[in-house]
């Protein structure tokens, strides 16, 4: 397996398996952000308009303007000063992510890994202040460049990085079609010996090929197919064919059972019905 | 390594997906509705799949099964992962009501008491240049004029000079209250994060706010309305002059704690400071949402001057008291960490 890029960080499990976060960048986490003030000065000009429409509705039925109106200025106030502070906490400190980033797929972790709390929400969000020096988060931006991490300042303190988690849907796994014939069977050897790449890079290109035009692919697995057909010993007139029946031999090479030892102990109300 | 004694990948997948399947709903479920509103059966399902997935991911990474399984599985297994260490053990502490008692009576002023030094540097950064400020303001107005815009001072000298006999109306106290929400709670926030420049924020959003807020009651006073702004001032003073002491002693605090880490690593150092101030900065928050109130309702009324002095001087020695003296008594069984702090 080649070297992750240094846009992913590995994090470890207390069960040993590691896995790996792409951190956002700069630009994804911008769009996210100019989505976010959207949102919620959006909803502070719509609750004000509305608040305003109100007074004025009174004031025609009352007669007396002053004092609703005023009243209402401070309602106005106290929601500005929630969408200046509140807003980005209070989202990320219950779903660790703001409406922006839900948008744009992104999530706020700690740096191992773990969800956030609300301390590191309040953290982050807090000395967002400090980020936003000294006009349009230029101190944030300088601090996300020289971090590992793409981190602001509110990150480094509080401990998180933000990601895109990927989830990736189960992928349909590679049928040989049309099945193999028995003399392609015959002339494959029985245990071809791929190495990882060779084997990672077959299998990209078996998933793309149909993407590509005919005389591309041809060029594209006579890349691959001469030398590794010469050193298998076999060959095909058609170099994409010869690839995928290697690379299904090679993959379907192994039991179908498990070995004993695979699965030490069984999971606790297991339907087990497969066995 | 011999690839023929492992499972193919296509018993392996047919023989795991189910339990795949059932994992990738639980945590879409989880992510979605909360964990709490899931019953019993899928929280207790779901430590179990996680591991038996996270096993699949080990034997499938070690088969070198292909890599669109393996992203599938990784894919899995953090989204699970994200689920099964979340912060919901945490939270449930943090939501308790006795935590939240706990923090008022004991942590929040003893956090202040453990940041005695900075705590008594921003009561100087900030009292000091408010006393000078007000000296000179009083003996020589045109001073004012060099901190606060002459177009701010004058209007208020009027109004504080008119005296509080018709009180506030309540509308007008409504938006006096939004606008100190709205800007003195804000300021104290500011001048808490600015404090990460080793300090230079918080000790100029100290002395700055000191210096004005001096240079207005000279002016004022000189204006001959010194014993309204006094009556006017002495409610709320406790609360919000003090709570902007904190959150600039807090700011001071962490700039120090990246200055002068001591064995700690400067980030390291950094970190464990900011959780340990932060009681203190929600703590001055609350503080000034209370002075807001008062500010707004009480200190303009048309109360007695005297009645105000009162009030004014118990709420000090309330504060005072609180700030010194509050969660003292268990001081020397020193802290129970939080969940998070043990953890790291």
């Amino acid at each position: 397996m080649s070297e992750p890029l240094d846009t992913v960080v590995a994090i470890e499990t207390p069960e040993h398996i590691v896995f790996h976060y792409r951190v956002a960048g700069p630009a994804r986490r911008a769009f996210a952000h100019a989505l976010d003030l959207l949102v919620c000065y959006g909803a502070v000009t719509l609750l004000s308009v509305l608040v305003f429409l109100v007074v004025a509705g009174t004031a025609f039925e009352t007669g007396n303007i002053g004092s609703t109106a005023k009243a209402a200025t401070g309602l106005v106030l106290v929601t500005l000063f929630a969408a200046q502070w509140l807003y980005f906490l209070v989202w990320e400190g219950a779903t660790g992510r703001s409406p922006g980033k839900m948008a744009f797929g992104l999530r706020v972790v700690t740096t191992s890994g773990r969800p956030i709390g609300w301390r590191a929400a309040a953290l982050r969000n807090l000395l967002r202040a400090a980020d936003l020096l000294p006009i349009g988060y230029v101190v944030g931006l300088v601090s996300m460049t020289l971090s590992s991490r793409f981190q602001r300042l509110g990150d480094l303190v509080a401990g998180t990085m933000v990601v895109a988690p990927e989830r990736a849907r189960a992928a349909r796994p590679l049928v040989l079609t049309p099945p193999a014939h028995p003399r392609e069977l015959a002339m494959l050897p029985s245990h071809p010996s791929l190495d990882p790449e060779e084997r990672a890079a077959i299998e990209l290109f078996l998933r793309r090929r149909h993407t590509l035009g005919v005389a591309r692919e041809r060029e594209l697995a006579e890349m691959i197919a001469r030398p590794l057909g010469e050193r298998l010993g076999v060959s095909h007139e058609d170099p994409s064919r010869l690839l995928a029946l290697v690379y299904d031999r090679a993959v379907n090479t192994g039991r179908e059972e498990a070995p004993r030892s695979w699965r030490p102990q069984p999971l606790a109300g297991d339907r087990g019905g497969a066995r | 390594m011999s690839l023929a004694s492992t499972l193919t990948e296509k018993a392996f997948v047919e023989r795991r997906r189910a339990e795949w399947e059932e994992l990738d709903a639980l945590t879409r479920a989880a992510a979605s509705k909360g964990l709490r509103r899931l019953d019993t059966e899928s929280i207790v399902r779901l430590p179990p799949l996680y591991r038996s997935v996270c096993a699949d991911l080990a034997a499938a990474q070690a088969a070198r099964y292909s890599a669109p399984l393996v992203d599938y599985l990784r894919g899995l297994t953090a989204a699970a992962h994200g689920v099964v260490y979340g912060p919901h053990a945490a939270t449930r502490e943090d939501r308790d009501r006795a935590r939240l008692r706990h923090a008022w009576l004991v942590a929040f002023p003893r956090a202040v008491r453990r940041r005695k030094p900075e705590m008594l540097l921003a009561t100087a950064l900030f009292f000091v240049p408010l006393a000078l400020g007000l000296a000179l303001a009083s003996r020589d107005p045109a001073f004012a004029f060099r901190v606060v815009p002459e177009a701010m001072l004058r209007p208020l000298a009027e109004a504080y000079a008119k005296g509080f006999e018709g009180g506030r109306e309540a509308g007008e106290g409504a938006l006096m209250a939004g606008f100190y929400v709205y800007n003195n709670v804000g300021i104290a926030l500011r001048c808490f994060a600015l404090g990460l420049f080793g300090g230079i924020g918080s000790a100029f959003y100290l002395v700055q706010n000191g210096l004005s807020i001096g240079a207005i009651l000279g002016y004022v006073a000189s204006q001959g309305a010194g014993a309204n702004v006094g009556s006017f001032i002495v409610g709320h003073g406790s609360l919000e002059l003090g709570a902007i002491v904190l959150a600039g002693g807090s700011g001071l605090s962490l700039g120090w704690s990246f200055v002068a880490p001591g064995d700690l690593p400067r980030l390291v150092s950094l970190q464990r400071r900011a959780r340990e101030v932060l009681v203190i900065v929600g703590g001055a928050s609350v503080m000034l949402l209370m002075a807001a109130a008062i500010e707004a309702f009480w200190s303009a009324s048309s109360v007695a001057s005297e009645v105000k002095l009162v009030v004014g001087a118990t709420l000090f020695v309330l504060v005072l008291a609180y700030i010194l003296l509050a969660g003292r008594s268990d001081d020397d069984a020193g802290d129970v960490p939080s969940k998070e702090e043990a953890r790291r």
